[in-house]
């Protein structure tokens, strides 16, 4: 275990090598192209002992990424807002197909007008494709998120994507630790496919089903993502006995016990969240920090189990559901806990969008307007 | 914790500064963490970098808007500094000659005679990066010894040699105007 101080994209990449991943397919866009640039420099040096493809755009490279997994390989791109968008159809390729494809996602506005800055659209938008979804607040947690997610991915065989807010961690610098290479390989044994395209064996990938099979597929698809929430949490337990390190399961919530006001938000504001959530305590507010570690599948049943009767559920979103009151979280929220108990009220806010920085001064600001809205 | 915000323009390696800046303070045991904001990247147009200072690990992921510290790689940038925010008490670490016309303790370094002296002179432009790096180090208590084993895990050959030398000129001129304050 060495101590480091570097970028996430540089967390994300030293992972991804660690992973011992067969075969990456990348192109670049900001404020991804730093991961794919260090994996180039991986493989050019000898240090990956995967194969390296650069292509020419990003349906490209989800195109070949599916393939390779297909073939029986562990598979790694990255990617980030329009480059994500342009993957869509290839994303249901790879869920449909069972295929456990990793890929991180830097979180960046989406266009138009032009932006390089966080949000959350581009990723809330891919949500339907059957992807599970990861969402990070610290280097360390992008470092070990890589992990779970593999292992995760390769035993539910559904794809999963890291996410985590472009610059605001992609490229900034904190301090890390990684992995000897034994712990990793401990934790993340070789893939081992049930099956595979082979040039001997012969065998189709993605033919045409009839209506019987075809919905067989998908709701063993859905019914599967469903399930992937108690593998998460089984394995994030089985990293934290391996390693020590814990981010939460689905969620992370470690406040006060008595706390009844509870700040949702995934990704990088979960972090600043906390020191929100201090300023309220400070204030006599019982309020505690919730975050979403996995949007994908929705951490319904943590969420029901995580607020007592009479809690405060504020939600910041930063993503826009258009067409419907703030953002996809407050949305889902409020549909996991409807009927759950009448007492739990639930408010929320969409901001930070495009980059608008977020300190815990305004995030302090946000809660306290949203509790006096539920009064 | 403390916080310094230095702004400049693309093209003039601020980022890198304020990452070997955060990688030394690392190397004394301080936690550290650089955010940096690229503007629309594009050179010549107005960047910055915020590095933070703690004696544990940090959360906050947010500009700064009351440093104690703001580093200025051109006088011409302090309208930028104002916007972002500036505390009554924030002292200034500024690159040339003269200091602002502006009520702060201010230390002064003059990192283009600096990078001039030490061939840092690059397509005809002079590379104050490495120079404003020791200037900081300076004001902010970073010792000497933990920025040069920073420079040399950053670069080697002559081109350390180079950065070494300017980052101990820049250390030992930088000085202080008007008896100025610096963090306690």
């Amino acid at each position: 275990m060495s101590k480091r101080m570097d970028t996430g994209n540089s967390a994300c990449a030293l992972a991804v090598k660690a992973a011992k991943v067969d075969f990456i397919a990348a192109y670049p866009i900001t404020p991804q192209t730093s991961i794919s640039e260090k994996l180039a420099d991986y493989a050019a040096a000898g240090e990956l002992s995967g194969v390296y493809l650069p292509v020419e755009s990003e349906h490209s490279v989800m195109s070949a990424v599916a393939a390779a997994s297909a073939a029986g390989s562990r598979t790694f791109t990255a990617t980030s807002s329009q480059g994500l968008l342009y993957m869509h159809e290839i994303l249901h390729y790879a869920s449909g197909g069972r295929l456990p494809i990793v890929m991180a996602n830097v979180n960046r506005a989406v266009c138009a007008p032009w932006c390089l800055y966080a949000d959350h659209q581009d990723s809330v938008s891919q949500r339907d494709t059957g992807w599970l979804q990861f969402h990070c607040a610290s280097h360390q947690e992008i470092y070990d998120t890589i992990f779970l997610a593999y292992k995760v991915a390769e035993k539910v065989k559904i794809p999963a994507m890291i996410n985590y807010d472009g610059f605001l961690l992609s490229h900034s610098m904190l301090s890390f630790e990684t992995l000897e290479q034994d712990l990793v390989d401990q934790f993340l044994t070789p893939y081992r496919p049930d099956w595979k395209l082979h040039p001997q064996w012969g065998g189709t990938f993605g033919n045409v089903a009839a209506a019987a099979e075809y919905s067989a597929y998908r709701n063993t698809l859905a019914e599967d993502t469903l399930k992937a929430a108690a593998v998460i949490e089984e394995e994030a337990r089985n990293y934290q006995k391996l390693t020590g390190r814990w981010h939460g399961g689905m969620i992370d919530v470690q406040g006060p016990e008595d706390a009844d006001v509870f700040l949702m938000s995934m990704g990088s504001m979960a972090a600043e969240m906390e020191l929100a959530a201090e300023a309220l305590q400070a204030m006599g507010i019982k309020a505690d920090n919730l975050k979403v570690r996995v949007y994908r599948p929705f951490p319904a049943e943590a969420l029901r189990q995580a607020l007592p009767a009479h809690a405060k559920l504020l939600v910041f979103d930063r993503n826009l559901a258009y067409g419907h009151e703030g953002g996809a979280l407050l949305m889902e929220a409020r549909s996991a806990l409807y009927n759950r108990d009448e007492t739990v009220k639930i408010a929320g806010i969409s901001l930070g969008i495009g980059g608008i920085d977020l300190p815990a001064s305004l995030l302090t600001e946000k809660a306290l307007a949203l509790l006096e809205g539920l009064k | 914790m403390l916080e310094l915000r230095i702004h400049g323009r693309g093209g003039q390696g601020v980022v890198t500064m304020a990452e070997l800046l955060a990688k030394a303070a690392v190397k004394t045991g301080l936690e550290a963490q650089t955010l940096p904001f690229f503007g629309v990247e594009r050179r010549g147009a107005a960047v910055k970098a915020c590095v933070r200072f703690d004696r544990t690990p940090i959360r906050i992921r947010s500009m700064s808007y009351h440093p104690q510290a703001i580093a200025l790689m051109n006088r011409n940038l302090l309208p930028y500094a104002q916007m972002d925010g500036i505390d009554p008490d924030t002292y200034f670490i500024l690159n040339g000659k003269e200091p602002l016309d502006f009520k702060a303790d201010q230390w002064l370094l003059d990192a283009e005679a600096v990078a001039i002296e030490n061939n840092l002179v690059f397509g005809g432009e002079p590379f104050i990066n490495v120079p404003m790096l020791g200037g900081i180090a300076k004001v902010l208590d970073i010792p000497l010894s933990a920025v040069e084993e920073t420079i040399r895990g950053h670069w080697s050959g002559k081109k350390a040699d180079l950065n070494l030398a300017a980052v101990r000129q820049a250390y030992a001129q930088i000085k202080k105007f008007e008896g100025g304050r610096s963090h306690e």
